[in-house]
């Protein structure tokens, strides 16, 4: 779950908006379902909605969104539609950022007092690799991989260099670098997944889930001192704490899956977004990794965008005129298709 | 003055003389006025100085041209190289977050020289260098081949704050990323020249140059034209042409100048800038977004917008993709660039080529891109990010300075070699943790150009900034000048020439220290000499077509228009407090009743005294004291009444005429901002000498003067502005303040009765400035019928509420022509004084009171103010409220 939602500008606290029911049922719940992965492929569905009611009416308003999810080799994404209301004044600008995520552009100049930005879509999930979820898979030692991503002359180097330093929410810092070190100062020669596997549950173990103790603008270094918060800053803490020892680590927003308590339907708008991290391995690519569950990243998971935090993929972001205090009320309903 | 060792008879030859007054040059240093390396002098041969050898010709020809005459002349020259700095108002802001300091444009007499083969090395390499940058941005914000083949190091240009990731994959409209480029360069002891810097976002100094060269060419006049020195126009009206061509609009396009505003270091240039290439300054919040496509917010609505010539750095540009906190910038711009409705020249994202961590790349980056070997060598300088370069320089670090690679570092550039060993083993130390995120560059001896100070001619380091302009097809021109910056007496820190991060990031925009002229140097024309005729063309556009000048009109954006009103509210106002205070003092004396209950209500109310101090009657010097101390700025926390007298009227007008300085002429921005000046000043020394008791006649003095200059400043409003829409509003401003204050003043005289005793008569007449005119028609009478007709309903009388508040209405109705049945509603409710009937006026009720006439002036002063308020809603609409972020 995301300290995104319910934080209105940056750096105000978060108000209380996480739906209390995703609140309550907290991170066990949601790894207790993963537990048992299904082997085939799956479908669900997603509905992401964004409402802000403005205290006094919006004059201008400029945003941009991250919300259509994109097609990975594990997930293939079908009818997606974005619905504004009220509707924009041009059509919408639909681009491609940086990273290959969607970007999507729109503006109103007539006076509103409510804005409701829909993202639906539909979406089949294939297992992951057998193997890859795995700690145990055979990876190089992470100190080499760590080497081959340092510049050297005329040498050709990965994408993946981008992702190892630092970013705002994720920098590379000494005291990220402790934290991690257990896992990796300590053993040169170990494997990468299965030091990032261990970081992981390190991460998980160092931190209480919590929702609003943090906000958007809470980085890795606060998440770490605070030692609470939510799945931004699980992912923001690990990936900081990979790039101080040079490894490559990417931020990835998503949505999960949950499972209702049993006996009780599915709330619709219950859920809210997820984040995680994708560790970078010579061998196997980006590897994902849930840290706020301590799960590998399965066929529960669905990706939407990736960056190097989640600055470069908050779902929506705007400038407006007008408008007093109006924090977002967000609701996600993800749900498998029979 | 060395200048007399110069006589006249025994002259054998300026050029010789001159050469004789000229200082030897630092060894190892290139000499410009011999034209080669200033040699070591050796211990043993300094008693055996060999005789210096003769300047170069083009400098034999400067003084032998100029003779004797002319080298008398030289400091008359020079005042007046600074009186016209001066009434340019040609400055930069020294500290640019407060605004307030401003200093002269530091300008040499001397210009620089380059030779035609010199020319003709600059020009080739650096018309290369704009090719090569425009490349290796078209790679790294799309392919980005260069990364993957480690020809430029990912690990630097991901890590670069100004790689901006948001303009990734955008292709700009008319394919042009590049339309000004900067080069920053030295000459090398042996006469070649070496690339210290590259300016590639926003380059600052076009306008400082132009304005050297307006300067500089007419003191020398006779020298520019022998010299053939090639002239300027030509390339800027390429500018023009490049930005026209890469434009959606081609030839119909509308330019603008965005600037970061008055408190940024170099806006004089800018204005000047914008002035001389004809396009409308605008800041980033007289621009919108609407349908991704880019406006102006004018007076009469929203104007479309093709081309941003932009002195806004990269990251304040869009609030919205970009720094989230900056205010400089337009929200929605990026998704205008993205559509290609827009030209930013620069495009976003050349400031990570700013680096100087990757010059050491450039010549492979050169052989990849373009196939060719760089003409044009850099500095050699090594970027410690890769570990191998790091170790092998790490001992010799003494040899270096040390630069930071990424702009906002809190580090500033350091010679190594004069600190202690101590400090450099720390610095070392300091580097080992980031190496990344620094550069070492070898240290320069800059080549010395002559500059005459104290009638002698000493050699100077020289360092110069070079244009290269695109022309919109892929080709480059480099403007045939350069912005010289010559040293102090203290030497040239060229180690300084680096970006300085704390101010950057502080300013907000187009900070930029190479022009900050630390240390006392100054900058210098830069003249070349033309190596086949001179290019004579002027910037004139190619001609308008009658269709074209049907509609043509000048831009007011909304943000001068509300300065325009309140430009002429607060001269109103300032003139009004004036007259107030001066005939409050005046008949304070000896007073009657009525006109000290209506001096005391007129002060109190306009704020020219404290609600607290006692009434007039009741004890009138201490209300004297408090009006003469009330004419000041109230001093924050000296416990001091809070008036809105003279002084803050006079700095309202002045902070209004500041974010007006492009629409102002020099003489009538110099007049606010005197008359601000000079009457804080005069005041403080009466008051001092007074010790606090200053006597009247005094400070009646000061307000004369300060009358005199206001006077001066409307007859510049009133007969030197073009009288546009802006010209209007401002008019009607003043007519509102005008109509406001005369119809208030006379309904409380009459409510008081003032006009049945003498003095209060005056008093009314003084109100209104009608003193004279009252006499050359009415003689002595006293009555209250002429009074009225001159004061209330005379059209020919610029001060009777008829005419006022008929110009108010007649300028009102024509500025809003674009929207005429609002004007017509908003005019029509108005009072019309000119129709009143002077005997309805005239008659009293039966306590002989005038109750018909103080009711309508009540209305003019109520309409007044509605009507103020009312133009705010509608005409200033766009202005109000600031931006937010909001972020999920």
């Amino acid at each position: 779950m995301s300290a995104a939602e319910g934080a209105a500008p940056v750096a105000v606290p978060a108000p209380a908006l996480v739906p209390p029911a995703a609140a309550a049922r907290g991170p066990a719940a949601v790894a207790a379902a993963a537990a048992v992965p299904p082997a085939g492929p799956r479908h669900l569905s997603v509905i992401h909605e964004t409402v802000y009611h403005y205290d006094t009416p919006v004059e201008v308003a400029h945003h941009s969104a991250w919300l259509r999810p994109r097609d990975t080799e594990l997930q293939q994404v079908s009818s997606w539609t974005l619905t504004i209301a009220p509707e924009p004044d041009a059509p919408v600008q639909e681009s491609q950022d940086a990273f290959g995520n969607w970007r999507h552009g729109f503006s109103h100049a007539r006076v509103h007092d409510t804005l409701a930005v829909t993202s639906r879509f539909q979406v089949r999930l294939l297992p992951p690799p057998p193997g890859i979820t795995s700690p145990t898979t055979d990876s190089p030692p992470w100190r080499e991989v760590a080497r081959a991503l340092r510049y050297r002359a005329r040498v050709q180097q990965p994408d993946a260099v981008e992702f190892v330093l630092g970013s705002e929410f994720a920098p590379q810092h000494a005291e990220l670098a402790e934290f991690a070190a257990p896992c990796l100062t300590d053993q040169p020669d170990r494997p990468l997944l299965a030091a990032a596997h261990d970081l992981m549950a390190r991460v998980y173990t160092h931190m209480a889930y919590k929702p609003n103790a943090t906000d958007v603008a809470t980085d890795a270094l606060q998440a770490l001192r605070q030692a609470q918060g939510v799945c931004q800053d699980f992912a923001h803490l690990m990936i900081g704490a990979l790039r101080s020892h040079g490894l490559a680590a990417r931020y990835v927003s998503g949505y999960l899956l949950t499972q209702p308590p049993p006996g009780q339907p599915r709330l619709v708008g219950a859920d809210a977004s997820h984040a995680w991290v994708a560790v970078w391995c010579p061998l196997h690519g980006w590897v994902a990794l849930d840290p706020t569950n301590n799960i590998p990243v399965g066929q529960d998971h669905v990706t939407l965008a990736w960056g190097r935090d989640y600055a470069d993929v908050a779902p929506l972001r705007g400038v407006i005129r007008g408008g007093g205090s109006a924090p977002p009320e967000v609701g996600v309903t993800v749900a498998p298709i029979d | 003055m060395q200048s007399s060792l110069l006589p006249d008879d025994d002259m054998p030859g300026a050029g010789a003389l001159v050469a004789a007054l000229t200082h030897r040059g630092t060894p190892g240093h290139f000499d410009e006025w011999r034209g080669l390396e200033t040699a070591a002098v050796g211990a043993e041969a300094a008693a055996t100085v060999p005789p210096p050898s003769p300047p170069v010709p083009h400098w034999a020809q400067f003084f032998t041209g100029l003779g004797t005459d002319g080298w008398l002349d030289l400091p008359a020259r020079l005042a007046r190289v600074q009186q016209h700095v001066r009434e340019d108002g040609a400055t930069y802001n020294v500290y640019a977050q407060q605004g307030q300091d401003s200093r002269p444009w530091p300008l040499e007499l001397l210009p620089a020289i380059l030779t035609p083969e010199d020319w003709a090395k600059i020009e080739a390499g650096v018309q290369q260098r704009a090719r090569l940058m425009e490349a290796t941005m078209a790679d790294l914000y799309g392919p980005q081949t260069l990364l993957r083949d480690a020809l430029l190091p990912a690990s630097l240009v991901f890590a670069h704050p100004q790689y901006l990731r948001p303009v990734h994959g955008v292709a700009p409209a008319g394919g042009t990323r590049l339309h000004i480029a900067a080069f920053d360069l030295a000459r090398t002891p042996g006469g070649g020249f070496r690339l210290l810097a590259q300016r590639l976002q926003a380059p600052s100094g076009l306008g400082y140059l132009l304005e050297n060269r307006i300067i500089i060419a007419r003191q020398f006049h006779d020298q520019f034209t022998d010299l053939h020195v090639q002239r300027l126009a030509g390339t800027f009206r390429g500018l023009l042409d490049g930005l026209l061509r890469a434009s959606p609009a081609g030839e119909r396009s509308r330019i603008v100048l965005l600037t970061p505003g008055p408190l940024n270091e170099t806006y004089f240039e800018q204005v000047f800038l914008a002035r001389y290439l004809g396009i409308t300054l605008v800041e980033g919040s007289d621009l919108t977004v609407r349908d991704h496509r880019l406006y102006l917010k004018t007076l009469h609505g929203l104007e479309r917008v093709h081309v941003v010539l932009r002195r806004v750095d990269d990251e304040f540009l869009d609030p919205l993709e970009l720094r989230a906190d900056s205010a400089l910038g337009v929200p929605g711009l990026l998704q205008a660039l993205r559509a290609g409705n827009v030209v930013l020249a620069n495009a976003p994202g050349a400031g990570v080529l700013e680096s100087p961590g990757l010059a050491a790349f450039w010549p492979a980056v050169s052989r990849r891109l373009l196939q060719e070997e760089l003409l044009l060598p850099a500095a050699t300088s090594w970027w410690c990010g890769e570990a191998a370069v790091w170790a092998a320089q790490r001992d010799k670090l003494a040899d270096f300075v040390v630069a930071p690679t990424f702009p906002d570092s809190r580090f500033t550039p350091r010679v190594a070699g004069q600190l202690s060993v101590a400090e450099r083993a720390a610095l070392a130390e300091r580097i080992d943790v980031d190496p990344a995120a620094y550069t070492l560059q070898t240290r320069l001896r800059p080549g010395e150009s002559p500059v005459w100070a104290d009638g002698q001619l000493h050699p100077r380091a020289a360092v110069m900034r070079v244009f290269a302009i695109a022309d919109g097809t892929g080709g480059w021109r480099v403007l045939p000048g350069a912005m010289t910056r010559v040293a102090g007496r203290g030497g040239l820190e060229t180690h300084r020439l680096g970006a300085d991060g704390s101010l950057h990031s502080a300013a907000g925009g187009s900070h930029d220290p190479w022009l900050s002229m630390q240390h006392g140097s100054a900058s210098a024309d830069t003249w070349v000499i033309a190596s086949g005729a001179v290019d004579t063309s002027t910037l004139l556009p190619r001609p308008l077509s009658a269709d074209e000048l049907q509609g043509w009109h000048r831009s007011v954006t909304s943000r001068a228009a509300e300065n325009l009103f309140w430009l002429g509210r607060y001269t109103e106002r300032a003139e009004n407090n004036v007259r107030l205070a001066r005939v409050a003092l005046e008949a304070l004396p000896e007073a009657s009743a009525p006109v000290l209950q209506l001096l005391g209500d007129l002060a109190r109310f306009h704020g020219l005294v404290g609600r607290n101090v006692p009434t007039l009657a009741k004890a009138p010097r201490v209300f004297e004291r408090a009006l003469v101390h009330g004419l000041r700025m109230a001093v924050p926390g000296a416990g001091q009444a809070q008036t809105t007298s003279v002084a803050h009227s006079l700095r309202s007008l002045r902070q209004c005429a500041q974010a007006l300085r492009e629409r102002l002429s020099p003489e009538h921005w110099k007049l606010i901002h005197e008359v601000d000046d000079h009457f804080e000043q005069h005041l403080a020394a009466v008051l001092e000498a007074g010790e606090g008791h200053a006597p009247a006649p005094d400070v009646l003095g000061v307000l004369a003067r300060a009358a005199t200059h206001l006077a001066a400043i409307t007859g510049a409003q009133t007969d030197r502005m073009t009288r546009d829409d802006g010209w209007r509003l401002l008019s009607v401003g003043r007519q509102i303040e005008r109509l406001d204050m005369l119809a208030h003043a006379l309904a409380l005289g009459f409510q008081h009765r003032v006009h049945e005793a003498d003095d209060g008569f005056a008093l009314l007449l003084g109100l209104f400035d009608s003193v004279i005119t009252y006499r050359a028609q009415f003689q002595a009478r006293r009555e209250v019928l002429p009074l009225l007709h001159l004061l209330v309903l005379d059209t020919d009388n610029p001060r009777s509420l008829a005419w006022v508040a008929r110009t108010m209405r007649d300028r009102l109705r024509k500025l809003a022509r674009h929207d005429a049945p609002w004007a017509m509603a908003v005019t029509e409710a108005l009072p019309q004084p000119d129709t009143w009937q002077l005997a309805e006026l005239g008659e009293t009720d039966a306590d002989g009171c005038h109750t018909a006439l103080i009711t309508a002036l009540q209305g003019c002063s109520t309409a007044a103010r509605l009507l103020s308020d009312e133009i705010g809603r509608r005409l200033f609409v766009h202005v109000t409220s600031p931006d937010r972020r909001v972020w999920q």
